[in-house]
């Protein structure tokens, strides 16, 4: 094989292949190394955003596959996450279920939830379908509002939970849930990645490319698009319980429609239709408010107590969006794309040809 | 009566919004999301003009939502939209979003968050009976809207200009071919959308109030697009209607909490029967 | 070009990664706290000015040469009213800056999930404006408050109400949150055990047109509405309450509403004489030294936001944070500090009814409540009742 053919692919095996290139063996090996040793070179803070963005690169990947490769928009992403953690209350709070039952059980409510959502992708498409995900949003929020205010007589601090355990060992601090959620997002990436090379992952790329063409291949529209909600939303699911646990909290003023446009943030910005793509933003997208605040701790405190600054800070966020969608509409993934095309071609600089996203 | 009158002028302010979208959708194939801050800064706008000329003349205020208008709408098409010709239809969405919070970012630096109201002809004007008012706020709203819109279907209609919008919007690519100045039609139709909207912004400032939090009102214009057909003005106002309906009558028939959600209700249901909105155009659902 | 603006980008990524990464040890000649509160999220118009009512006590006290001889050094971070946002900045000012407690935070939403991290590294909390249970007998380690409960607000509102008007039918409004139906339910079991009759209307958070709700409201023919929202709902709420018909008496909760606020709201509901205030701050109306005081300081510092009764809220903070510090001595250490908050009693004359006074099993102690009426005529508010003292109470009422 060529060095230059790394994109172009000439039969369908090749199509299967996860790594093309011999250095990514190694790229792949070193990324690990590094995440599992990094607690150990920085504070504690910057852990606890690490896990912020592990956890919630699990609900990005299940956008991923919903949005990126199945084509169905959703805004519906924070009530997912709502289900998943209200679920894990009333499962700890009033059953006291244990870790192991409470995150299948937050799954399954994820895949009912999602199924019905489902029920209106096979008629809308597009804005439709995110306008209509965003009445769920609404409806789910209200029960959930109305559990909360009627679970305790006076539960306006919002509902505390256990820190998890499996079996002997309790989940418990930043660097115990770092390397639980390494391991849990690892896991949960090479299952999409896995999806996406086989059936379901192929059909709901023909849907998302063109449903009617897709059908006419003799693809079940009906049971992929459900599958693809019923994916997507038992991870975001499974995301927002374990977030519950991390946090211990559970209140619903978190799951805002705020919550659902950043989730389809992270799969923009980070490219749609790339698995590395929703890693990349899901970290993205969670570092960005901490990273601008960063930038600014660098300004004199007596300037930066003025009431403005923290204003500024929020505008920083929106135009590091638009400023990112302008230049690299395709996203962090494209941009990953094009260094690896640069050093494949090392040391010739002709352009890269455009091939199809994978 | 009072219900009528309520229900008419949540209509206004949702028409106002709705028009503003399907302009957009019209000329562009943008849905706009930032259309609830646009409208509110718009409002914001009006307020610290109308305090800049120390609140004697509406000229001065009315004045600055304009020029605020074409400012905003000449900046968001030629520094942002025309560069995303091409690219998928949500990467535009995104970018409007990303406006969304620039803007309210805005009213966090240049208004310090204040929580403003408009208070120009609250007094009541007429007293209905038990006790309910209408102030000349409520009774110029219903004068406004009828005349923007009577304006446009005007300019639509009979001017070279409003002829050259329609092609556009038919086919943007002909129309350029045929000497259009496809950019400055598309920025006018931002301006037209944004000066809708500060309208509506200025008219829910005199209602409700201005704040960061009161950007929401641009989902109720989006749903009325929607259930009126995004590629139709005539849907725009029907769709206004038929959620000012929906959310009054929840409100006072069944649970008040509920009235957020019913709109999306109403929705599903329209779209379940006609999925391109009332007045929309069946192939246009395949477009977004 | 494009080239030119990614590459800055990156430089400043790289910047800010290091910002984020990087220990940074601050010099510890001072003592040194934290203050976390939302500066830019949608409640940024109510946390800003307590804020500001807290660093002018913290200037005031810097420039008397500060606490034996330290001064008093405030890391300022912003929520956002975002929860994740609020726990990861104090869980950064306890490990990269130090402090020895944290102070402010905004709505209940960001205060359980910052208590409950605090509590498992030691670091003492203390809640102003809005409070929350956790404070409460049974009190958690920790977690304290000088703020306003609205379980607490609740039961207080329904205890004045009797000095407007003795019986009759309270009609309650909120926004469905948890915060506001918690409210709600203690306005109207008070309400109901003083023998009037209740009913109540909520509508969604994110209500663009109060109308159909007043009228709703109006229709229940109530003799006193009461309001369990922040500023921006009772600017829209009173005047189409006036428009629906209905004009007699309306309480607004101070959670967060300014004098302000107030004057704008009386202004278009028509300049009459039924808009009252419940407040557990004095307003800054009231005439007595302890509000010279503070006006003093904000005519001398100067902020960004006019003078209201959030800046007594923020001062009175401010106040709490020295005489914990104080006590605490020097060096402070967070064990140290929580333990003498435990027994702490602060008094700030003119700007509550009563001490704060906390004890090792409530954190929160008794608070004073006061009913203020508006009066178009002075454009100022005066009190309609003495301050009225709620002793410590324990969730879920019986």
């Amino acid at each position: 094989m060529s060095r230059t053919g790394y994109n172009l692919r000439t039969n369908y095996l090749e199509s299967n292949e996860v790594i093309r290139r011999p250095y990514q063996k190694v790229l792949v090996a070193m990324v690990l190394a590094v995440a599992v040793l990094l607690p150990a070179a920085t504070s504690t803070f910057f852990v606890h955003l690490l896990n912020l963005c592990f956890l919630s690169a699990i609900g990005a990947l299940g956008l991923m596959l919903l949005t990126g490769f199945c084509g169905q928009i959703s805004l519906g992403h924070a009530a997912f996450l709502a289900v998943g953690a209200f679920t894990t209350v009333i499962l700890t709070v009033h059953v006291g279920a244990p870790f192991v039952v409470v995150i299948p059980a937050a799954a399954v409510t994820g895949a009912v939830l999602g199924f019905i959502i489902g029920l209106p992708s096979l008629r809308f498409r597009g804005v439709y379908l995110a306008i209509i995900t965003l009445a769920m949003h609404y409806t789910v929020i209200f029960l959930a509002t109305s559990y909360q205010a009627n679970f305790a007589k006076s539960a306006s601090a919002g509902i505390t939970i256990p820190d998890p355990s499996i079996g002997p060992l309790v989940i418990k601090g930043e660097y115990t849930w770092y390397y639980f959620s390494l391991v849990l997002l690892t896991l949960v990436t090479i299952w999409c990645v896995n999806l996406i090379r086989t059936r379901p992952g192929r059909a709901w790329m023909a849907i998302r490319d063109r449903d009617i063409a897709a059908e006419a291949l003799g693809i079940n529209l009906t049971r992929y698009k459900l599958m693809a909600f019923m994916v997507s939303s038992t991870l975001a699911s499974v995301s927002g319980s374990l977030l519950a646990y991390y946090s211990n909290v559970v209140t619903v003023e978190t799951y805002t429609i705020d919550l659902a446009v950043i989730y389809v943030a992270m799969i923009i910005v980070g490219g749609m239709g790339s698995i590395l793509g929703a890693l990349m933003g899901a970290i993205f997208m969670t570092l960005l408010p901490f990273g601008i605040d960063g930038l600014f701790s660098y300004l004199p405190r007596e300037w930066r107590y003025g009431s403005t600054v923290f204003g500024v800070q929020v505008g920083a966020v929106g135009i590091c969006i638009i400023l990112f969608l302008l230049i690299e509409p395709k996203g962090l993934a494209e941009i990953w794309r094009r260094i690896e095309t640069y050093f494949d071609r090392w040391p010739f600089r002709y352009r890269p040809l455009d091939t199809t996203r994978h | 009566m009072e219900f009528a009158a309520t229900i008419v002028i949540l209509t206004c302010t949702y028409a106002l919004l709705a028009a503003g979208t399907v302009i957009l959708y019209k000329a562009g194939r943008v849905v706009n999301f930032a259309h609830g801050e646009l409208a509110i800064v718009g409002g914001y706008v009006f307020y610290s003009a109308g305090l800049m000329s120390g609140g004697t003349s509406l000229w001065f205020p009315v004045a600055g939502a304009v020029v605020f208008s074409i400012i905003m709408g000449m900046f968001i098409y030629m520094a942002m939209m025309r560069r995303l010709v091409g690219e998928p239809f949500y990467v535009a969405i995104l970018v409007t979003v990303g406006i969304g919070i620039v803007l309210k970012s805005a009213i966090l630096v240049i208004w310090r968050a204040e929580r403003l109201t408009i208070d120009v002809g609250v007094t009541p004007a007429i007293r209905m009976a038990g006790g309910a008012t209408l102030s000349y706020m409520d009774i110029a709203s219903v004068v406004l809207t009828v005349a923007f819109f009577a304006g446009l279907y005007l300019f639509f209609r009979f001017t070279r200009l409003g002829v050259q919008f329609r092609g556009t919007a038919e086919n943007a690519l002909l129309a350029s071919q045929r000497g259009v100045d496809v950019n400055f039609v598309l920025s006018l139709a931002w301006v037209i959308a944004i000066l809708a909207a500060s309208l509506s912004g200025v008219l829910y400032g005199g209602r409700a109030f201005l704040s960061t939090e009161s950007v929401t009102i641009g989902l109720a214009g989006l749903t009325a697009a929607l259930v009126g057909g995004l590629d139709s003005l005539r849907g725009a106002v029907a769709g206004a209607f038929i959620v000012a309906c929906a959310q009054y009558l929840t409100v006072r028939l069944v649970d008040p909490v509920l009235s957020e959600a019913v709109p999306f209700l109403l929705l599903v249901i329209v779209m379940s029967i006609r999925p391109w909105g009332l007045f929309g155009t069946q192939e246009e659902l395949d477009r977004v | 070009m494009e080239k030119h603006v990614s590459r800055k980008l990156f430089a400043a990524a790289i910047l800010a990664a290091s910002a984020l990464a990087a220990p940074a040890a601050s010099a510890q000649n001072a003592y040194v706290i934290g203050y976390i509160t939302d500066l830019s999220g949608p409640l940024a118009d109510s946390y800003t000015p307590t804020w500001q009512g807290f660093e002018l006590y913290m200037k005031a006290l810097n420039d008397r040469g500060g606490i034996n001889g330290k001064k008093v050094e405030v890391i300022l971070d912003d929520d956002g009213l975002k929860a994740d946002r609020a726990v990861a900045n104090a869980k950064k000012q306890t490990e990269r800056d130090n402090v020895v407690g944290i102070f402010g935070l905004s709505l209940s939403s960001t205060q359980a999930p910052v208590f409950t991290e605090m509590r498992k590294i030691g670091v003492p909390v203390v809640t102003t404006f809005s409070g929350i249970l956790d404070a409460l007998p049974p009190s958690k380690p920790f977690s304290y408050s000088t703020g306003v409960v609205f379980e607490v607000a609740g039961e207080a509102i329904g205890e004045l109400t009797k000095n407007i008007k003795p019986n009759g039918k309270i009609v309650g409004m909120t926004f469905d949150s948890v915060g506001g139906r918690a409210a709600l339910s203690h306005n109207k079991r008070m309400a109901e055990s003083l023998g009037y009759t209740w009913d109540e209307v909520l509508f969604p958070v994110t209500t663009s047109d109060f109308t159909p709700f007043a009228q709703a409201v109006a229709e229940k023919k109530p003799d006193i509405v009461v309001g369990h929202y922040g500023s921006g709902q009772n600017l829209g709420v009173i005047p189409a309450l006036r428009r629906s018909g209905y004009t007699g008496p309306y309480i607004v909760a101070s959670y967060g509403v300014t004098e302000d606020t107030v004057r704008q709201a009386a202004v278009r509901a028509g300049n009459d004489e039924n808009v009252y205030y419940v407040t557990r701050y004095a307003t800054i109306y009231d005439n007595n030294p302890g509000i010279a005081e503070v006006s003093a300081a904000q005519k001398k510092y100067g902020t960004s936001k006019p003078f209201s009764s959030m800046h007594l809220t923020g001062w009175t903070l401010g106040k709490f944070a020295e005489t914990a510090l104080k006590a605490c001595g020097w060096p402070c250490t967070r064990e140290q500090l929580d333990k003498v908050i435990q027994t702490l009693k602060v008094d700030a004359p003119g700007l509550t009814g009563g001490p704060i006074e906390m004890s090792p099993q409530d954190h929160y102690g008794p608070t004073y409540w006061r009913l203020y009426v508006w009066n178009p005529k002075t454009t100022s508010m005066e009190p309609k009742s003495g301050w009225l003292k709620k002793a410590a109470l324990k969730f879920p009422l019986q």
